[in-house]
């Protein structure tokens, strides 16, 4: 694999991951890192939907024309979207999931990152590349997603993937870490951690 | 090739949406029987819930399959009423009403150009003797709906469920998520004598100094959902004023003797909790 494409792969990730660098998509890491298990179906939606919908508008990127390319844009990703929706109601697991992020999975539409990728990256380069790409920042918003996730539903509920952790120690679950203001005070740490390694991202 | 000319925009556009309606088109035909199956499934654990069959976290564990063995197994008798209170027809099988059909039945309660008939609402009586009648109504974003499950003296609420297609996660979403505001129906009467059945408002019911509420048919709302709560309240008022020739028909006579306190020569108005035993 040439430096190139493993710098498409490996930027989003860590370097430029879409939440604590570029602070995108920061909604929705509120809304579904309550339990892990909404989470990583979540950070799994949005890599599906991600990668296919830059591999797609990347494939049609010579046709588009210039002036309705975001409308043509949001067309793919919506139909993405609604796939991704329709295919988790089928399943009986996937069922109370998807009812338990409700509106959330329908919002991945407005998540930055699918758009805001497609625009910048998709439409300027070649399929396979875009389709990394694509996976490759839904990974880095996932990732995210579930080190949130973790510590709100181990230090919340005391669980993990609905699994009794610390409650048979005589933990008591602390109700802060389950409203949203707590993921946006995880997600400050995660920042501060990221700019403490990574020197070059703290502005002089 | 020039993509910016307008007509080669026009027909791109057009093309791009007639494949992206086709493709959701097929794929929501092929998927619909197993969204349907779940749909069942759930809405049958709803139901148990409310009919205080376990949490609906405890349900929730069941397969879709048991589930439905369970309600097969729980269920006395399902049938449907017309708003005079008499029955219409038997439910067949494992026939539940879910949000679909009771958007239909909704407009056919209220009237109005949507009507499609004369309304045939359902009754559920499970073998624990809780009656579940169904509600639905209008959130703020979307449609909401529940099922209140009444103890064998059809007017005391033993349990309450409700559910919603798109309500604000935190707020309006609490009506399914916060359990303790489901509790609260607990034990509350629902007075089907009167047009305002049941009442959600802020504060809930005025209590006396002990902290026991004085007014049997008024809960509290929820904190920053106002929309909701009173949507709901509306739901509840029109669905349950819908059932009250039923509900005020069918109650059980007292089997006690009665004596009413200290009126003792008070009639006996069918509601069995006010009457204590006549002492030997």
């Amino acid at each position: 694999m040439d430096a190139k494409l493993k710098e498409t792969i490996l930027n989003p990730i860590f370097k430029g991951n879409p939440i604590t660098v570029l602070v995108l998509g920061i909604c929705s890491s509120l809304a579904v890192t309550v339990t892990l298990k909404g989470a990583l179906v979540m950070a799994l939606s949005v890599i599906v939907v991600c990668g296919i919908s830059s591999l797609i508008l990347s494939l049609l990127r010579k046709t588009i024309p210039g002036r309705v390319r975001i409308i043509v844009q949001l067309v793919v990703v919506a139909m993405m979207v609604i796939l991704v929706d329709q295919i988790l109601k089928s399943f009986e697991a996937t069922y109370a999931i998807d009812k338990q992020l409700s509106v959330y999975i329908g919002l991945i539409i407005t998540n930055c990152i699918v758009m805001g990728r497609i625009e910048a990256f998709a439409l300027g380069n070649k399929p396979w590349p875009s389709f990394l790409d694509g996976i490759a920042n839904g990974a880095g918003y996932g990732l995210i997603l579930i080190i949130v996730a973790f510590f709100r539903e181990l230090l919340g509920s005391g669980t993990l993937f609905g699994f009794d952790i610390l409650n048979r120690f005589g933990y008591v679950p602390n109700n802060l870490v389950i409203l949203p203001p707590f993921a946006l005070i995880l997600l400050g740490c995660i920042v501060w951690v990221q700019r403490s390694i990574q020197k070059d991202l703290q502005e002089k | 090739m020039n993509t910016n000319n307008n007509v080669y925009t026009v027909v791109y556009t057009t093309i791009i949406v007639v494949v992206v309606a086709a493709i959701l088109a097929f794929v929501s035909q092929s998927l619909k029987a197993k969204q349907d199956a779940n749909e069942k499934a759930e809405t049958i654990s709803q139901m148990l819930t409310s009919a205080g069959y376990g949490t609906k976290a405890e349900l929730d564990r069941l397969g879709n399959s048991a589930k439905l063995d369970k309600y097969a197994e729980e269920i006395e008798e399902a049938f449907v009423i017309n708003l005079n209170g008499e029955r219409v027809s038997e439910l067949e099988g494992i026939t539940v009403y879910g949000p679909k059909d009771l958007k239909r039945q909704n407009y056919n309660i209220k009237g109005g150009a949507n009507k499609t008939g004369e309304p045939e609402i359902p009754v559920f009586i499970f073998k624990n003797g809780r009656t579940v009648v169904p509600i639905y109504g209008a959130g703020l974003w979307g449609p909401i709906w529940g099922y209140i499950s009444f103890n064998s003296d059809l007017s005391t609420i033993g349990g309450a469920y409700f559910d919603h297609e798109s309500e604000t996660a935190g707020l309006g979403a609490k009506i399914k998520d916060d359990p303790s505001f489901q509790a609260e129906f607990v034990g509350e009467k629902a007075d089907f004598s009167s047009a305002n059945v049941f009442d959600i408002v802020k504060g809930g019911s005025p209590k006396d100094g002990e902290g026991v509420s004085l007014i049997d048919n008024k809960i509290d709302a929820i904190t920053g959902a106002t929309m909701t709560s009173q949507g709901l309240d509306a739901a509840i008022d029109t669905w349950l004023a819908a059932y009250a020739k039923y509900f005020l028909g069918e109650k059980p006579a007292c089997d006690k003797p009665c004596c009413g306190g200290e009126d003792k020569d008070e009639p006996c108005d069918g509601n069995c909790e006010n009457h204590k035993e006549v002492e030997d």
